[in-house]
């Protein structure tokens, strides 16, 4: 817990908020071991990682925009964005063929919603970078 | 490999890693954000208890 306070104030040079953002996005807490926030990194990484891979073992569906009316559309492009604000984890899912009709039961549900959480924990990561990228916090 | 967690179970582990993670992003000290996060992990799990007693009440 002190490492983490004092690499925080031992990092006074500026990153571009930019470069970190996109890497928060792409690798959850690479963008605070950029700005040398390594201890909430790592937390932040194993946060997301776990989140997201319990969404996976109880088989919940990945969103895909689309849907036949105005309220479907919302939800479905919605939970999209969701699930690729995980970033590397999102694509390594894609990329190995994971694919999970979306069937009635509370437990692929429940898979669905992590998967989304797990977005969106990265999401308050992202913000959280920005902000310490541009100064407006330690 | 496929798990299976019962509604209670999933509640209580999102309120664990939500918690972690407003603890995290929200406070300037380790200290602070060690309580934010057990604060927020109360909150979360008294608001599971009392929204499952008045489901308990509602449905009978």
């Amino acid at each position: 817990m002190q490492a983490t306070s004092s690499s925080a104030t031992s990092s006074p040079r500026l990153r571009s908020p930019y470069l970190a953002i996109a890497l928060a996005w792409l690798i959850p807490g690479s963008g605070h071991f950029l700005l040398g926030r390594r201890g909430r990194g790592a937390i932040i990484f194993a946060t997301v990682l776990v989140t997201f891979t319990l969404g996976l073992l109880m088989r919940g569906p990945l969103f895909q925009p689309g849907g036949a009316d105005l309220l479907s559309r919302l939800i479905q492009f919605g939970g999209f964005v969701g699930d690729v604000a995980s970033g590397f984890f999102y694509f390594l899912a894609i990329w190995l063929g994971y694919s999970q009709p979306d069937v009635a039961g509370h437990t692929p549900d429940y898979g669905s919603k992590l998967l989304v959480a797990a977005g969106l924990f990265n999401i308050l990561a992202i913000v959280d970078a920005y902000e310490i990228a541009t100064k407006q916090k330690d | 490999m496929k798990i299976n967690l019962d509604h209670f179970e999933v509640s209580v582990l999102f309120a664990l890693f939500a918690s972690i993670m407003l603890g995290l992003v929200t406070k300037r000290t380790d200290r602070e954000r060690v309580r934010y996060g057990l604060y927020c992990f109360g909150c979360f799990v008294a608001a599971l208890f009392g929204i499952g007693w008045v489901m308990h009440f509602l449905h009978g």
